[in-house]
This record gives structure tokens, sequence and C-alpha cells, in this order.
């Protein structure tokens, strides 16, 4: 039987050879900090394990503006699809308790227009208090050109909200999740939740005419001024990001770096961040941040809290045992 | 359902004669609904000041941005030639016709198909029935197709010409290749990967709004799945496509009321409420 090479299997592999011609690269970079934390379960124990966690990262926000983007995906309140609120309402309380000026929620999913529906949905009315005042709806909040600065992508401009670009802070707040596109969607990829679909639709689709990988690369260089809390205490596994099944980790994942924050989640998930394109894309250098020499991690250990996700098929070739 | 006034809809116009979707700058999208609203509901005076704004942020290839400043004219095209030609001008209309005509999905495209074809992935005599996209070099979806045959089926009621005609029929075939296996429309994607996926209920709504005359197995599938969302559904968004995909089959339960505590979370939610309360009411505003 003749067998064709998909062109995820190609990525994989171009990801694959990228990585071993890099292995000499020794260029050093100041370390970036990420702190893996156990959370078992959504309960009021949240709030001081995330205040915590800005505390070790002293995470600065005295009178400015903070923007929390989580990741909303679908009204399915039992699954494990969107970030759970309790930990987004943890993390509004925290900044706010650190003296941010203004705390906001900012969502613009990628398929559903109705998105204080789905909010609502998935339980963000119940847990934060007054929470229509503090919620942005990015696909519909005015926005202004920006210029990609790296150009991963052929996006050669970019329509975003300013809500978002005029934060002082972003906190990226994703689920720890798979991707059937590109392996694991972690706080960089919850960056297309970013683009207005009031101006590119529902789905974004522009961005995977630009390229996938690429568009996450160039979200990314657009927000510098990032942190980053990935909820893993309940990911999801198998066909993510919408049609997975939950996988319980029992970790929250938060850093500065998002690179350095994704690239250790996927440590986890079992997952090798190398031959994962867009984390390679956005690391300034061939290993820097994803390696992790260049993590200072703080907290659990990696294999204290790993987790093998189920992979689809098609991506058997990322997890770690197979690299 | 937290219905919206015609007092709050004027009250939200913003100065420059257009509306915000929520609040702030005004966007194409929730004016043309809100031009539409008031013009059902007799209040000419805000609906021209909003159809000045629409005309003025018309571009000089025949469609519209999604917001004046945007240098890309977009799917809000096929809501602006919803409006009747005698409101939008005859000249502005018939550019925006002109522009639905000529966009089509990317991979509808010959440069796309030969590229394909020169790849080995697909035979060139191969072709999906064309649909619309969000934005210009990008796949067409359920959404901007559901929309551009609205506003074709109505000019083909005005002045039939085979052109408009032969375009509404593909944008048909691409809505029945686009359902999903069990029945009803996602945003167009019928399966990822070999799995199946789901519909949603507001572009079931929009795509059986657009196939309102086609008797098939197909839409027999949808208005079935149709009224199951109806029963569920929660979102005001989702209820009003639902109400019109319903209406436009003669299938919304007489004296349909939405449910209670279903709230217009935005302008177009509201606006089109009152739009589609008026087609239940008896009038044709969207089919002639």
């Amino acid at each position: 039987m003749q067998k064709t090479i998909t062109r995820r299997e190609l990525l994989a592999a171009a990801a694959g050879a990228a990585a071993l011609s890099a292995c000499n690269v020794q260029k050093p970079v100041a370390p970036a900090r990420v702190s893996v934390v156990r959370a078992a379960s959504y309960d009021q124990s949240v709030y001081g394990t995330v205040r915590r966690l800005l505390d070790e990262h002293r995470v600065e926000v005295t009178g400015r503006n903070v923007v929390l983007k989580p990741n909303l995906v679908e009204f399915e309140p039992e699954s494990s699809i969107n970030t759970n609120p309790l930990v987004v309402h943890a993390a509004l309380e925290a900044l706010r308790a650190r003296g941010a000026a203004s705390v906001r929620i900012a969502e613009g999913p990628g398929h559903r227009r109705n998105t204080l529906d789905l909010a609502e949905a998935a339980g963000y009315f119940k847990t934060v208090p007054h929470f229509e005042d503090l919620f942005v709806d990015l696909n519909l909040d005015d926005v202004s050109r920006v210029n990609p600065p790296r150009q991963f992508s052929r996006m050669k401009k970019l329509y975003l909200p300013n809500t978002a670009l005029g934060a002082d802070l972003l906190v990226s707040m994703p689920k720890m999740k798979t991707h059937h596109w590109v392996g694991a969607t972690l706080s960089m990829k919850n960056l297309f939740g970013v683009v207005p679909g009031g101006v590119y639709g529902w789905p974004k689709n522009m961005l995977h005419w630009a390229g996938i990988e690429e568009s996450i690369a160039d979200l990314h260089a657009l927000f510098p001024r990032q942190f980053a809390i990935v909820d893993g205490i309940v990911g999801m596994q198998g066909n993510g990001p919408i049609q997975g099944v939950p996988k319980k980790v029992g970790v929250l994942v938060a850093g500065a770096d998002p690179v350095a924050v994704d690239a250790t989640c996927c440590r986890i998930m079992r997952i090798d961040p190398m031959r994962i394109g867009y984390l390679r894309l956005a690391s300034e250098e061939a290993e820097a941040y994803i390696s992790e020499r260049n993590i200072q991690q703080t907290g659990e250990s990696i294999a204290s809290v790993e987790t093998p996700f189920d992979l689809i098929p098609e991506f058997q070739s990322i997890r770690l045992e197979n690299s | 359902m937290g219905t919206m006034s015609i007092d709050e809809l004027v009250g939200r116009q913003n100065r420059d004669g257009g509306w915000p979707y929520i609040r702030g700058a005004s966007w194409t999208e929730p004016t043309v609904y809100a031009v539409l609203a008031l013009w059902a509901a007799g209040e000419t005076e805000y609906a021209r000041r909003g159809l000045r704004w629409i005309v003025r942020n018309g571009r000089t290839d025949g469609g519209w941005p999604a917001q004046p400043g945007i240098d890309q004219s977009t799917w809000v095209t096929a809501l602006v030639a919803l409006l009747p030609p005698e409101q939008l001008g005859q000249e502005a209309h018939g550019r925006a016709i002109a522009w639905l005509l000529g966009m089509t999905g990317e991979e509808s495209t010959l440069t796309y198909r030969m590229r394909e074809w020169l790849l080995g992935n697909s035979r060139l005599a191969e072709r999906e029935p064309a649909g619309w996209p969000w934005v210009p070099g990008t796949a067409a979806w359920v959404g901007p197709t559901s929309l551009a045959i609205l506003a074709l089926e109505r000019e083909h009621s005005r002045r039939p010409r085979a052109e408009v005609r032969r375009r509404v029929e593909e944008g048909r075939g691409f809505l029945i290749q686009r359902m999903c296996h069990d029945g009803g429309w996602n945003h167009g994607s019928v399966r990822a990967l070999g799995y199946e996926s789901r519909p949603y209920p507001e572009t079931t709504g929009q795509a059986l709004a657009a196939l309102r005359g086609v008797r098939s197995a197909e839409v027999e599938k949808g208005l079935t799945v149709a009224r199951r969302f109806l029963a569920e559904c929660r979102s005001a968004e989702a209820l009003n496509w639902l109400r019109l995909g319903l209406l436009a089959h003669q299938e919304l339960p007489a004296g349909y009321c939405a449910p209670a505590g279903v709230t217009n979370r935005t302008l177009p939610d509201g606006s089109l409420d009152m739009l589609v309360s008026a087609v239940q009411a008896g009038s044709d505003l969207f089919w002639s």
C-alpha cells in the first residue's frame, strides 16, 4: 500500500529536523520562571492558589489596566471545553487586591456569535459578580489597525480590539487542551480569541489561510505585556479543542512568558514542545524558553504531575515518548 | 423575551447616524438592522440618518467594510444589499449586488483549484457549489452564504436575472452540502478529521431562511433540528434566526413566544427581534 505523507506529518518532520539542527545552539538566555501548582478541584481554595501564584511572580499591576482573556468556545457547561469561571474570578480578585486600576474580562469566541449567552451557559454570570459590566466581547469591540512586528504569517495588517491593545497587562487564561490542527491549545493559541469576528467572521478563517501556526506566533508578538495562567485542573484530551473528553490533571501553570508556560504544559501533557510549530516560531532563538534548561520552574516537578493526554492518530508523533 | 423598544433603538443611535453593536463607534451590521427595523416601524427620520451613514461608508469596489476605516469590503455587503434600492439608492444597491455576484469562497476560484490540482490534492473538475466568505480570499461559510442568498433572492424577486438565480441556486447547493450529518447547520464544518460536527441553532435558522421555498429531505431534517432547538435554546440571537428560518417554511408554531428571561444582548439582536416579529405578523421584509 502506498504511504502518503500528510501535511501534518510533513510539518512534524520539519519541526523534528529543525530541532536536530538546533541541538548545538547554546546561546544563553535569562531563564523564564514558570510555576506549576496543584489545584485538585474547582473550589474555594483556587482563590488562595491564584493569589500565591501572582505573589510568587511579583505581578506588578498597581494603577494598571488588566484584561483577563479566558477561553470560551461552546455551550457545554458540563464539559471541559471552557476556562472554568472560578479560576478567572480568582485572578480578577487577586489582581484587584494587588492594586490594578481596572480588571476586565474579555473574549471573542471563534464559532459562536452570542458570547454573553455562551458565558452565561459556562457559569460566568453566576460566579463573577457584575459579570456583564466587567465583560467585553472582543468580537464586537472597536478596533485599531496594527502591523505584526515579526510577520511570521502572510498577515501584513490586522484589526484588533482596542480593549486588548490598550491593556497594560493581558492575562491569557486558557484551558489545557489538545488541538486537532496544532497539537495543543494553551496560552498562545488562546490569543486567536482577540481577533474580532465582527471584522473577520465566525470562524476567523483568515487566520487559517494566513497559516495557523504562523498567525499564533504573530499574535504572540503583538502582545508583549502578557501573563499566562493555564487552567489545567481539568483539561481536554483526544479530539480537542471541542470534541475531546475531560482529563483531570489537577494543576494551574503560570508565568510571564507564554512560550515557557506552554512548553511546560506540553511536558505535563507528555507532548514534545519542540514539535509544536508555533512554539518554535515564537521562540526568539532555536530553543529559548522551550528548552527545560531555559525555564526556571517552581512548585511541583513535571514528573510529579505529568498526565499523558490521549492524542488523535494524526498527532501520535508529537508524544514525548515518540520524539 | 427582553425586547428592545423603538425608543431605545433610537436613543442608541450615534451622532454620526450609525449604531454600535453594544456601545462605542458605529458598525455596518448593527446600522443595517437598525435601519430595517426603524423603517418597518415607520420611524423614517432616524432610519434616513442611518442610511446616509451607510451610503457614506460604501467603498469604491462596490462593497462595504465592517466599520469605517477598515480597508476591505466584507460579508456585511450582503446586509447592505438587503436594504431596498429605493432607500439605499439604485446605484449603490446595484454595486452591492455586483460585488456579491463577483465574490465566492476562495476554494471555488480557478486559481485555488488549479493549485490544488497541481499539488495532486483534487481533480480540476471537482468543485463544490460556490458559497460566500466572511472576508475575500478565504473559504465560504454558512453565515455569509445565507445572508448573500437572502439579499440576492430579494434582488431576484425585483429584477429577475439568470446570473442572480444561478448564484442563489449554487449557494443553496453549498448549504445543502454543508448540512451536519443528523441535520441542521453549524458555521460550515461538517466534519473535522473524520469526526462529525454538531449543528448550532443560529446557523440552522440562517440556512433555513436562505432555503425558503426548497423542498427536500435535507430541509426536512433541518426543520426537525430547528424545532428541537426552538424548544431548548435560550439565546436571543439564536431564537431570532430560528424563528425566521421556521417562518420561511411556515413551520413556526402559531402564536409562538420566546421564553421569559431571554435577553437581547446586542443592538443587532434587538433589531432582528423586531424584524422577525414583523415577519411573524405578516410582513414580507426579508422575502420581497
